[in-house]
């Protein structure tokens, strides 16, 4: 598994990327727009320098200062900047040679005298010691009358090569700067901005099982947090009405338990209080049968329930024949119908995709409601209605005492009684319609039910 | 036939083992799975009941065991689970086990699973039943009592046929749902009362003795008892 990342560590490390990248992008083009413009403003100096040479040579006595005071003249010519300088005459003499590191200088076709000197003549070298220099050469008119001579003016910039070199480590330092700056701001700045999670997380922390109805606060939070804290709370509140059904239901189930364990604890110590005939005690462990068995159903009704619900059952749905099926549980109901004076009639006909137990286990116990509940010498009608719409609805009719209207809704509930008072619970589980229920959701249908003008018609709608 | 039942609950223990003696079945006890496997090998029992919550060794180790070892390589195994989640049962079954019951089950529904253990095969089936003074001849399905001819339904001749050829056993109302009717779930235990009141009042009313028995609390039976 990979370990999981802090947030805050993987949003601050892009930042300081980010920053480190901006910054020095910026840095290199600054340094580079600098040195450009340095050595620009070099060459005009270099070019100006050479300019003021070939004029100071075309004045008149210049030839005569060289020759009565060369130092002077030198000084002169060479400057603060201590350029180098060379002056040869037509005749290859040098007139003035400034050179005192001994450079060795390559040197290119001069200008022309009445050419223009541009920035395009200088040539670059690198001196002795290995800094950068420019070089530029050209003919000027010396003395009169005029004689012809090549100007050298050369220039190394030892100093320049070191003000780039500290220039280049501050804006290496102003990164650095900015990246530890950008670091501490932007996990300074998550912090602040995930404040709204950690108060979520301290919320979550205190759901329990019984505090479910705390809903996060959304008051405050950020647009981006909202649908997270939407979806919290909707999720807290199905684990609520899930949480208050199983409560409710285990309260049930507690109550349904209660009463036949009563009667096995009861009737049991009363029969031993005091000795009994045989028979009696036949009696006593015949009915404790009998109420454990209605045990026995409990519990397998409400494992089938809870697989049901746990969707661990998937039905193994096959194409079934309708009239087969309601001739199986007509047949099955027959003699039980018969004695209460009911007659079994089965309309309709088709196929349904269905697990063909389950169906019949959903169907059966409709029938045995109706049976039960159906007025003596009436009919129960199995009807199978097919519809492109709605697929196929297998019903269950009988003609009786309706049910009130409010009891409608909760009838496939589990345990509910429409009559509490009803002496036949011994009979019914409750859990019969919650078990039709269970069933159709298996199947992807519905189960419903519809009572009105003495007659109860509960459907199995089963999708298309 | 001897069987032998391991089982570590006490008072379930106790009652398989008084229970299917008085089945007429030679009977032992084991408490734990050890002593099970021990005793499965040793008394070379006709078939094992065996609970799969036990003890030191659980009833699935004793089952690979017993059928990893030439003495317990054949004999039938019924198992016995609380728990009635489809793996269980297809892990015994895939074990080796021959059948299994879940807890709470209903005792003739266990005697009813042994003796079909026991017979091994499809049960021989009769042409003709005689039970006191009736008589059934399957393949005509005609029935009489006392050379009067009876008429069943297709559905009542079925269900007498079922307790006449297991003439003595219990058959409870489950039994009888799914071998009669092919309905295998819990259904209104009604619907059987009623079948058989109606079987009783055509074979039954009018003649003596009496053929069909209830016994209350676990189901029905058909045989002739002594006045």
């Amino acid at each position: 598994m990979k370990a999981s990342h802090s947030l805050t560590l993987r949003v601050t490390m892009v930042f300081v990327l980010i920053v480190v990248l901006l910054s020095a992008g910026l840095g290199v083009y600054l340094y580079r727009s600098f040195v450009m413009e340095i050595e620009r403003r070099d060459d005009i100096l270099l070019l100006g320098k050479m300019r003021q040479i070939q004029q100071l040579l075309g004045n008149a006595g210049t030839l005569d200062i060289i020759r009565e005071r060369p130092q002077y003249f030198r000084d002169t010519m060479s400057g603060q900047e201590n350029s180098l300088v060379r002056i040869v005459r037509a005749d290859g003499t040098r007139l003035i040679d400034v050179n005192p590191h001994d450079e060795n200088l390559v040197l290119p076709p001069p200008v022309a005298f009445d050419a223009p000197l541009t920035a395009r003549d200088i040539v670059s070298w690198t001196s002795r010691d290995g800094h950068p220099a420019r070089l530029v050469v050209a003919s000027a008119r010396i003395g009169q009358p005029a004689q012809m001579a090549d100007i050298s003016v050369a220039r190394v910039y030892g100093d320049r090569s070191a003000m780039f070199a500290a220039y280049r480590w501050q804006i290496v330092i102003a990164v650095a700067v900015s990246a530890v700056l950008a670091a501490l701001l932007a996990a300074l700045m998550l912090r602040r901005g995930l404040r709204p999670l950690h108060s979520i997380a301290a919320h979550a922390a205190l759901v329990r099982p019984g505090k479910l109805e705390q809903q996060l606060d959304a008051r405050g939070a950020p647009t981006e947090l909202l649908p997270l804290i939407g979806a919290l709370n909707a999720m807290l509140a199905r684990l609520q009405e899930g949480y208050a059904r199983l409560s409710q239901f285990s309260a049930d189930l507690a109550h349904e338990f209660r009463t036949p364990v009563t009667n096995l604890l009861g009737q049991s110590q009363v029969m031993l209080a005091r000795p009994r005939s045989s028979g009696e005690y036949e009696q006593l462990v015949s009915s404790n049968v009998e109420e454990l068995e209605r045990l026995s159903r409990m519990i397998d009704s409400m494992l089938f329930l809870a697989r049901a619900q746990h969707e661990e059952m998937l039905p193994d749905k096959q194409a079934l024949q309708i009239e087969e099926e309601f001739a199986r549980l007509a047949d099955f109901y027959e003699g039980l119908a018969e004695e209460r004076q009911l007659a079994l009639a089965c309309h309709g006909s088709g196929t349904v995709l269905a697990e063909p137990q389950l169906l019949r286990r959903a169907l059966g116990n409709l029938l045995s409601n109706a049976i039960r509940h159906a007025t003596p010498g009436s009919s129960i009608v199995l009807c199978a209605d097919a519809s492109l719409e709605h697929g196929m609805t297998l019903s269950v009719s009988n003609i009786g005492p309706a049910i009130a209207a409010q009891h409608l809704p909760h009838l496939f509930e589990r345990f509910y009684r429409a009559d509490p008072s009803r002496t036949d619970s011994a009979a019914s589980s409750g859990l019969g319609l919650a078990i039709v229920k269970a069933i159709m959701a298996l199947h992807g249908g519905e189960a419903s039910v519809m009572s009105e003008a003495g007659s109860t018609t509960f459907a199995l709608r089963f999708p298309v | 036939m001897r069987i032998l039942v391991i089982e570590d609950e006490p008072k379930t223990g106790d009652y398989l083992l008084r229970g299917l003696a008085e089945s007429g079945f030679t009977v032992s006890l084991a408490r734990n799975g050890r002593d099970g496997l021990h005793m499965a090998t040793t008394e070379t029992p006709d078939l094992i009941v065996l609970d799969v919550m036990l003890p030191m060794m659980d009833g699935w180790q004793v089952l690979r065991a017993l059928r990893q070892q030439a003495a317990g390589a054949d004999v039938p195994v019924l198992f016995l689970t609380a728990r009635d989640e489809v793996q269980d049962r297809v892990k015994g079954l895939e074990l080796g086990a021959d059948d299994y019951l879940v807890k709470p089950f209903a005792f003739a529904e266990l005697v009813a699973r042994i003796r079909t253990l026991l017979r091994r095969g499809p049960p021989r089936e009769d042409e003709f039943i005689r039970i006191g003074d009736m008589e059934i001849d399957v393949m005509k399905r005609k029935v009489s009592r006392r050379g009067q001819r009876i008429a069943l339904t297709a559905k009542e001749f079925g269900l007498l046929h079922l307790l006449a050829r297991r003439q003595g056993e219990v058959l409870s109302r489950q039994t009888i749902a799914s071998q009669v009717w092919d309905i295998n779930f819990e259904t209104d235990t009604n619907v059987i009362d009623a079948a058989i009141r109606r079987l009783r009042s055509k074979l039954d009313d009018p003649f003596e003795p009496k053929l069909i028995h209830t016994l209350r609390g676990m189901g029905y039976v058909c045989e002739l008892r002594a006045q």
